[in-house]
């Protein structure tokens, strides 16, 4: 039995019933955190986001909506925001939620010790206005500000202050770092670190629960394997994600569902553009020949996205044509093809580029990091070698992998993204501006590729205001990504969920999976 | 006795101090911390002020210095996974290993020997010769398989068991237990399998050819010569006479159950110290391996010394010998 | 043992029919377990020998796949290529039966070269420990222990550590065998050691030895003349079951991330890949590397168990 996406929550939305319903899930790794602020990464703020709230929240179509403001609205001409909160919202241990928690959690989440700190650059001051109204002055005009907030969780002042735990604290720990207290759907009643998490629906929720849950369990299981066979015999209610390859069989199978969507992360191929010679192999120490567009282009073309897709991607997944994938706000409709496979014009660039007899050189990938990550670069290595192209493949865990990176240790590299704003301008600011320490440009830019025109745009993308010249300008720069092929983005990264059947749950593109949208039948 | 003692605890010391030396000199090389501690958005400076906080920009011998500093009080850190003290995880965690290893040691010592007894007795039948052939696939293939194997026939098809974790579990002061709840014993059976079947296999061959030789032995056939009994052969003389090396080497597997129960936690789930040093590997969480592999150590040693110490107390040639050395 | 011949013409022969005569080849003749096992082992190291001349396939040579080859059942041709394959092929589309054959040598490479090194060490450090006592002996003691505190697995996933980090990034690739090699080798050796150091204690106060140490022969002579042939057979034991114990560790590192690479699969590596088509429907994958390596460190088990009882003096 196979769903899809959108429409399983809502359907079951009216099956909302008394009876205790146990629900438990397991993922591969353990929010380390039950701190917001801590850490930024998808399985702390996914999980935290059934405990916390922010501002505003993310409907099931990733759509923001409303959630402690009720509304907000520019101030004059950009200068900034004004959110007017919800009255009469409690945290899970009865402290009054108003302006001042939001103003102390700014102040919290953006300060030196917070790794959530990046989404606040933009901000000059926050004006505490009134006890139910509060004003977020921008440097300068900011159109994406609410929809970047989104996962910034507000926490109670008073908890905070009485429990030490004012700063948030990943190296030590703090009470924040088990306890957790926010205005939720859920609140943690028991929490073992790496084995176990409870929960418990908060009975002084503002909002209407759509679950019907009674009690909550999240377990970590590493092992792919285990965790399908804790679905099958029924140990667990839901695992994410699920090994690819045993889609079909679960599908198959009339006690379990699997939920398929697309996630927001693109897996592409990333180039060193600045090193004079190639690092790997025999051809170690002869001029680097990716930095010539030709050869990157060829590469694109002997990439056959479509067989991976159908065979280790079993048919799950969908191909990319930029940093982006479509679901995002200011993907490039213009830029929607991807350069045709094609081993005879890719042979042709390369011996334009005078690389008649192809060249060896190394490519780095992680064995951990993304679905069948490995198994992707072995594929490449083998549609290169069709092109004459030989690439020595170093597989690694990602613990090791990113170090790598940073040194500058690969020829040609893997590498997902997924836009934490949603929006096509973040991959531009973290991957394709020029590396710039000061201005947190061009972070993950690991290749150093530079471009005068896209660093231009970028500050003019981020505050225009007005939608068709910002797409405009995000086309533009869509276009150099591509004729540049400064990247070659491959596919989509599925979303591939097991539920047993008598679960109703939504699947949302940033794999965040949460509580409140559960049914227990 | 007393010189011998003080001798022998002095040079565990200096192997505990050279296993640390050895332990901290690789963490470097198994991964860098930062990355799983900082999200997507961080910058170089996030980077090189929380390398500083940690104390990772220091020479590894002052790291060293002052891991050992803490560690003489107790004190192991605290884990850059999880926030906590590093002691406190671990106590919370040495339950569920020391059950199961408990578990599958009793296992493999029961069934062994009597399986042991049979095949020796019996060393030319039929079924003696088919245990001893069967018994060797356990050591034939890698435990991570046999693990996998079980839990599909078990839990998946025959729905019989569960596939991870510990079940419920009760605490008895600071003690969780599976021992008390149905689930918990349940979830036993399998990871106490996997665990034990390669301790079992070994145990069974020991005693069988330990018997052997003592069967050959000129007091058993003395003994036999007189007339008694073959049971009384078997039980009271050989199998007396085997228990000497079959319990030194037991004791010194035990050492060797503790680390394949990496493994079997990590295929099972099982909440024990094992899969936390395989989650530590992962997140390069140096101070939870640091005192994993520091209280192995000491596990280990401490059973060494033990040994020694039974050798000693009850072979008197070897008190001429540790004398000369 | 009888006397020997001493005439010259006869003796190739003679040697040849003696060995068949004698009590040990008596022994491996009367047990069907082991001529059955040595069939076995013999089948199987010719198999990876001649791995390039049988293997229809070079699952090496990335060149040769097809990836729409890929998940392949055996025997059955494929959807879209219309090629078909003996075993099946695995997800990468490459011939399992091939990369069996080559995934074979890789094992047995690194098996068999792990076991020389670690025999090689251990005798060593173990006659010399059990030859000169004092603080040599104490020493090198000392040091067993330190690596029996290690578990070997534990011991293996250091080195590899430590040698990917010391490593070239260049050579890293090339060197993941080597350091398999030696990571397995290091946490083996104590065993050799022991035992060698126990034997050879027990010889030590011999007369033989006495009477060598009397007519002034060296120290060395005398350990690897004199004593080393007397404590070789619980060497030979030893070595055969831990070809075996060689050949699944690497497998078990396999697992936990520090094995063969990827492109160059040992029969642990292929076995790993293969746990995660368990639940898929693909079971080929798994089951004809699983059954390969069931097949070798089963065979070269069933062998060592029989050298230990036909070298054993006490069981005659």
């Amino acid at each position: 039995m196979i769903l899809r996406n959108s429409a399983i929550g809502l359907a079951l939305l009216a099956a909302t019933s008394v009876q205790a319903a146990d629900f438990k899930w397991a993922s591969t790794t353990d929010p380390q955190t039950m701190d917001p602020h801590a850490v930024n990464s998808a399985p702390v703020l996914g999980f935290l986001n059934n405990v916390y709230e922010g501002l505003v929240r993310r409907d099931k179509d990733m759509r923001v909506e409303p959630a402690l403001a009720t509304s907000w609205e520019p101030i004059g001409d950009g200068e900034g925001w004004r959110f007017h909160l919800r009255q009469g919202v409690t945290f899970h241990d009865g402290g009054d939620f108003d302006a001042q928690d939001v103003l102390f959690s700014y102040q919290r989440a953006s300060g030196e010790a917070a790794d959530t700190r990046s989404w606040f650059a933009p901000i000059r001051e926050v004006n505490v206005v009134d006890d139910y109204t509060i004003d977020f002055m921008t440097i300068a005009p900011n159109p994406l500000f609410p929809s970047s907030i989104a996962n910034w969780m507000i926490m109670d002042q008073a908890w905070t202050e009485a429990n030490d735990a004012v700063v948030p604290d990943k190296e030590t720990g703090n009470f924040a770092t088990i306890n957790a207290n926010g205005t939720g759907a859920f609140k943690v009643t028991a929490r073992e670190p790496g084995l176990k998490t409870e929960l418990e629906p908060f009975d002084g929720w503002w909002d209407e629960a759509e679950h019907n849950i009674t009690r909550a369990e999240f377990n970590p299981i590493q092992n792919p394997a285990t965790a399908v066979a804790a679905l099958l015999s029924g140990d667990v209610d839901m695992i994410n994600p699920v090994p690819i390859q045993d889609v079909a069989r679960l599908t198959g199978n009339a006690d379990v569902d699997v939920i398929q969507g697309i996630e927001a992360r693109v897996i592409m191929l990333g180039f060193d553009h600045q090193a004079e010679v190639l690092k790997y192999t025999d051809d170690a120490g002869k001029p680097n020949p990716f930095r010539d567009p030709r050869v990157r282009r060829a590469v694109a073309q002997a990439v056959n996205v479509d067989a991976i897709l159908a065979t280790i991607m079993r048919g799950n997944a969908e191909a990319a044509s930029q940093l982006v994938s479509p679901a995002m706000s200011g993907y490039s409709e213009a830029n929607a093809e991807r350069p045709a496979y094609d081993v005879q014009a890719a042979k042709a660039l390369l011996a334009e580029a005078g690389y008649d007899d192809g060249f060896s050189f190394g490519l780095k990938c992680p064995n951990d990091r993304y679905l069948n990550d490995e198994a992707v670069c072995q594929a490449v290595v083998s549609m290169l070698a069709q092109i004459g192209v030989t690439a020595e493949l170093d597989a690694m865990p990602v613990r090791n992998y990113w170090p790598e990176l940073r040194e500058g240790n690969y020829d040609m590299y893997l590498l997902g993204w997924s836009p934490g704003t949603f929006d096509a301008e973040h991959p531009v600011r973290f991957l394709v501006a020029t590396p710039n320490e000061e201005k947190k440009l061009g972070s993950w830019n690991f290749g150093g590729f530079s471009n005068p025109r896209v660093d231009e745009l970028l500050p003019a993308i981020q505050s225009e205001l007005d939608a068709v010249k910002r797409q405009a300008m995000l086309d533009e720069v869509a276009q150099i990504i591509q004729d540049e092929q400064v990247y070659v983005p491959m596919y989509v990264q599925p979303l591939v969920w097991g539920t047993r059947s008598n679960i109703g749950l939504t699947q949302r593109p940033d794999n965040f999976f949460l509580l409140r949208w559960v049914t227990v039948n | 006795m007393f010189a011998f003692i003080v001798r022998r605890m002095f040079q565990s010391v200096i192997v505990l101090l050279v296993v640390g030396l050895v332990a901290f000199s690789m963490f470097r090389f198994v991964g860098d911390p930062i990355d799983n501690m900082l999200g997507q958005e961080r910058t170089q400076a996030d980077i090189d002020r929380l390398r500083t906080e940690l104390g990772l920009d220091q020479p590894f011998p002052v790291q060293y210095f002052k891991f050992l500093q803490g560690a003489v009080q107790g004190n192991f850190g605290v884990s850059y996974r999880q926030g906590r003290p590093v002691s406190t995880i671990i106590a919370e965690r040495a339950p569920a290993t020391l059950e199961l290893a408990f578990v599958s040691g009793f296992l493999a010592i029961t069934l062994g020997i009597a399986l042991g007894v049979f095949t020796a007795i019996r060393r030319q039948g039929v079924a003696a010769n088919i245990i001893m052939t069967v018994s060797l696939i356990g050591v034939s293939l890698p435990t991570f398989l046999i693990g996998i194997l079980l839990i599909y026939i078990f839990s998946v098809e025959l729905d019989l068991l569960p596939s991870f974790g510990r079940g419920e579990t009760v605490m008895i002061g600071n003690w969780s237990t599976g021992f008390l709840t149905a689930s918990g014993l349940k979830a036993l059976i399998l990871p106490a399998i996997t665990l034990g079947l390669y301790q079992m296999t070994l145990i069974m061959r020991l005693v069988r050819s330990e018997m052997l030789e003592v069967m050959r032995a000129d007091y058993v056939r003395f003994a036999r010569a007189r007339g008694l009994s073959d049971r009384v052969i078997n039980f009271r003389h050989a199998l007396k006479n085997t228990l000497v090396p079959v319990i030194t080497i037991t004791g010194l597997q035990l050492g060797s159950i503790i680390a394949f129960a990496i493994i079997t936690e990590t295929v099972f789930q099982w909440p024990g110290v094992g899969l936390l040093f395989i989650n530590a590997i992962q997140f390069v969480d140096i101070p939870v391996m640091a005192a994993y592999l520091m209280l192995i150590s000491v596990m280990f040693v401490t059973i060494n010394l033990i040994v020694d110490l039974l050798y000693y107390a009850i072979d008197p040639r070897l008190r001429v010998d540790a004398r000369a050395t | 043992m009888t006397d020997t011949s001493d005439t010259p013409q006869s003796r190739p022969k003679s040697r040849l029919g003696k060995f068949w005569d004698s009590d040990f080849a008596w022994s491996f003749r009367h047990s069907p377990v082991a001529v059955i096992a040595f069939l076995f082992v013999v089948i199987l190291v010719l198999a990876a020998i001649f791995a390039p001349l049988i293997a229809p396939h070079n699952p090496f040579d990335p060149a040769t796949l097809n990836l729409m080859n890929g998940f392949t059942p055996p025997g059955t041709p494929n959807a879209f290529t219309q090629e078909t394959f003996l075993l099946g092929t695995d997800d990468q589309g490459r011939d399992v039966f091939s990369t069996i054959l080559y995934g074979m040598r890789i094992s047995l490479f690194v098996g068999a070269a792990a076991v020389m090194l670690a025999m090689i060490i251990g005798v060593i450090l173990g006659l010399v420990a059990a030859y000169f006592g004092g603080w040599i002996e104490t020493l090198i003691m000392r040091i067993a222990d330190v690596q029996l505190t290690f578990p070997a697995i534990l011991v293996a996933m250091l080195i590899f550590g430590i040698a990917k980090g010391v490593t070239p990034p260049e050579y890293r690739n090339e060197m993941a065998i080597y350091v398999l090699i030696i990571a397995i080798a290091l946490s083996d050796w104590v065993q050799f050691a022991r035992v060698v150091r126990g034997a050879a204690l027990v010889e030590k106060n011999k007369e033989y030895v006495q009477a060598a140490r009397l007519i002034g022969r060296g120290s060395f002579p005398i350990m690897f003349r004199h004593i080393l042939p007397n404590v070789l057979s619980p060497v030979l034991v030893i070595a055969t079951i831990s070809l075996a114990l060689a050949i699944i560790a690497e497998a078990t590192l396999s697992f936990l991330g520090v094995g063969a690479p990827p492109t160059q699969p040992s029969l642990g590596t292929l076995i790993r890949i293969g746990q995660g088509f368990l639940f898929s429907g693909e079971w080929w994958i798994l089951f004809f590397p699983a059954c390969t390596l069931l097949a070798l460190a089963l065979s070269v088990n069933l062998l060592g168990d029989w050298l230990r009882d036909a070298l054993n003096p006490k069981l005659r």
